[in-house]
């Protein structure tokens, strides 16, 4: 778990073009909305891409996204129950 | 010669509902849409509603060979509007301001079997160039890209040209096509529905999209000398959010400015209708009714026809102004297809019967990504 | 260049737009999330903006930003079509979605600036100045508007784009 929280500490970085951030800038238990990162409404649309290119979950409904993606622990969470790939 | 005021003197819509504007109101009249469900369309993944031209339908213009589909609807459309009226498409000065989002985009995904691939064949001024040519205007035509606005920015740059007295016509002509790159784009930021769009409703759950060309060609005119009954424009706006480049900002603050702008010198009673965007999505129609209630306009009727068209992007602008001219000249104010129950924060005055006005004005709308919006007022001139 | 002295960077293509924005800017990490085309018209407003004298960051509506050019947005265009090209890696990509709009770079600047005017954006097939002229002072025909924040703004790819910006004020 440790190892996929770190990836995807990695992977949020590289696909929100947060250039300045480093993996241990975050912390995995924050939220990841509503913080010093400054996600916004497109950076939820783009983690749900993440989702489902990386691991194989589709998102249908964006608004699950709010649940999903309330920490890097939870999204860990969430991506070790419903993986496919 | 300064100081001239931009005149509708002819238009045309090319839709799913008809090729000329004359067919596109009466379907409009009639309550029918262009809309359908496609799955699998294009080999995209998700279904979608959408208003698709049969592009094996238009009809044939003479040496068409080489040209694009969105250069084609696009010189049917002008070339139909030219045809009701006398305006020299050759002369220098004539001008030709085209308003697209995504132009030739398609061209992107093709293989290079088609036309042509040189890097600047998608590039919009190469489009634009190509359809200048045919219609054998010696002028450099501009081309407005300014998202789903640039068909109300299109028709404002005309009159502030024909204003300077520079051109004596200015053809406005908005068009896009649809294409796997514009709907899997608007599929990703989860804006679609593959549902009848609803604006202003309660159960709202955002855009359809629709192809359509449609032109509107303006005459500058001394303000001494307009003809009774013509369409005049009379003020534009465009006014940025400075909030967000996909959201539109909660308090509605450039929709508000802009109309704000346009409403100088004019009264609510005066209005017989607001057409507005109504896209459909859950922020876009709030905003709307925000800056609407702001501007102290809550009580003017309000509608939106992308229930008939969807959203027909670069074309919107002028298509849904061609529709409100037409149905004002019949005194009538048209119901918002898809609407029934407000779900909208600010009590405004949904359109959702046809209506009688003897009101002769009406305000177009339009907000888009970037965080734009503009509006225009019109009125038609009684001597 | 800036009013007519070279302004000090180094990096080759698009790694001297990143540069300029460490060098002369460096509080705005949205920075990071735009393309190429709004990078360059982000610096070159920055640039003029920062030595203009004037309070900044206060909403206001009276200044207006109009550009122009050639390419459109086709960088962003050609990477947003490779997230879609290979159907059996079809992942659109909404953040880049976004930027295929030209006339995004100017709500990129209005929003950083907070200006509230008029935004907009023209394509032309080639740099024609009288055209451009006559347009920009058609834009004062709008009574809000007191300054014009105008320019050429071209990105073709990391290594081919220029940008020339002005400030054109009312008389």
């Amino acid at each position: 778990m440790e190892d996929l929280v770190l990836e995807l500490k990695k992977d949020i970085i590289e696909s929100l073009n947060l250039e300045d951030v480093k993996p241990e800038d975050i912390d995995a238990d924050e939220p990841l909305f509503g913080s010093g990162l400054g996600l916004d409404s497109i950076d939820a649309l783009e983690l749900i891409v993440l989702l489902e290119r990386k691991y194989g979950i589709k998102l249908k409904d964006p608004n699950k996204g709010k649940e999903v993606f309330k920490s890097v622990n939870v999204m860990a969470q969430f991506i070790t129950d419903n993986r496919t790939k | 010669m300064a100081g001239r005021i931009a005149v509708a003197i002819a238009d045309n819509i090319i839709s799913p509902l008809g090729l000329t504007s004359e067919e596109n109101y009466m379907a409009v009249k009639d309550g029918r849409t262009g809309l359908a469900r496609y799955t699998g369309q294009w080999g995209l993944p998700d279904p979608f509603m959408a208003a698709l031209i049969d592009r094996e339908s238009l009809p044939s213009l003479p040496d068409e060979e080489g040209l694009t589909i969105f250069e084609k609807m696009v010189i049917l459309s002008i070339r139909q509007a030219l045809s009701q009226c006398d305006v020299d498409v050759t002369s220098e000065r004539t001008l030709l301001i085209l308003s697209t989002t995504k132009g030739n985009v398609e061209l992107l995904g093709k293989s290079t079997t088609q036309r042509c691939l040189t890097p600047s064949c998608p590039l919009l001024g190469e489009a634009a160039k190509t359809i200048a040519n045919y219609l054998r205007n010696p002028n450099l035509p501009i081309v407005v890209s300014n998202a789903c606005i640039s068909g109300v920015c299109a028709q404002i740059e005309a009159s502030r040209l024909l204003a300077t007295g520079r051109y004596d016509h200015a053809i406005v002509c908005g068009a896009d096509v649809l294409s796997p790159f514009i709907v899997s784009g608007f599929q990703s930021l989860k804006a679609l529905t593959d549902e009848p769009c609803r604006p202003f409703d309660i159960d709202r759950t955002g855009i359809n999209l629709g192809d359509a060309a449609a032109t509107i060609i303006y005459r500058g005119v001394a303000a001494d000398a307009l003809p009774s009954g013509a369409w005049t424009l009379v003020k534009g706006a465009v006014r940025n959010d400075a909030h967000h480049i996909s959201s539109p900002s909660p308090t509605g603050d450039g929709c508000y400015n802009a109309l704000r702008y346009v409403m100088q010198g004019a009264c609510e009673e005066d209005i017989a209708f607001i057409n507005a965007h109504g896209t459909a999505t859950l922020f876009n129609d709030e905003m709307e009714s925000v800056a609407i209630f702001r501007a102290g306009l809550s009580q003017i009727p309000v509608n939106s026809l992308k229930g008939y068209f969807g959203h027909t992007m670069g074309a919107a602008g002028i298509l849904e102004t061609i529709i409100s001219m037409r149905a004002l000249n019949e005194g009538i104010i048209l119901p918002t297809k898809g609407y029934e129950c407000l779900g909208v924060s600010k009590k405004i005055n949904i359109a959702t019967e046809s209506g009688h006005t003897d009101s002769r004005s009406f305000v177009k709308m339009m907000s888009g990504f970037g965080g734009c919006n503009a509006a225009i007022r019109f009125c038609e001139y009684q001597s | 260049m800036l009013n007519g002295h070279c302004l000090e960077t180094s990096g080759n293509g698009s790694e001297m737009l990143t540069d300029a924005y460490r060098r002369y800017v460096g509080d705005y990490p949205k920075f990071f999330k735009m393309d190429g085309l709004s990078r360059l018209g982000f610096i070159a407003s920055e640039l003029i903006l920062q030595r203009l004298g004037e309070e900044r960051f206060t909403p206001r509506t009276d200044r207006a930003v109009i550009l122009f050019n050639r390419s459109g947005s086709i960088e962003a265009d050609v990477h947003y079509q490779s997230t879609i090209s290979d159907p059996d890696n079809f992942f659109p990509s909404p953040s880049v979605f976004v930027y295929t709009l030209p006339n995004i770079v100017t709500g990129e600047i209005a929003i950083r600036n907070k200006y509230q005017g008029e935004t907009s954006f023209f394509v032309l097939e080639h740099e024609d100045q009288p055209t451009i002229q006559a347009m920009i002072e058609a834009s004062f025909e709008d009574e809000g508007t007191t300054s014009v924040l105008a320019g050429w703004v071209d990105y073709t790819d990391a290594h081919h784009f220029e940008a020339r910006m002005k400030i054109i004020i009312k008389e």
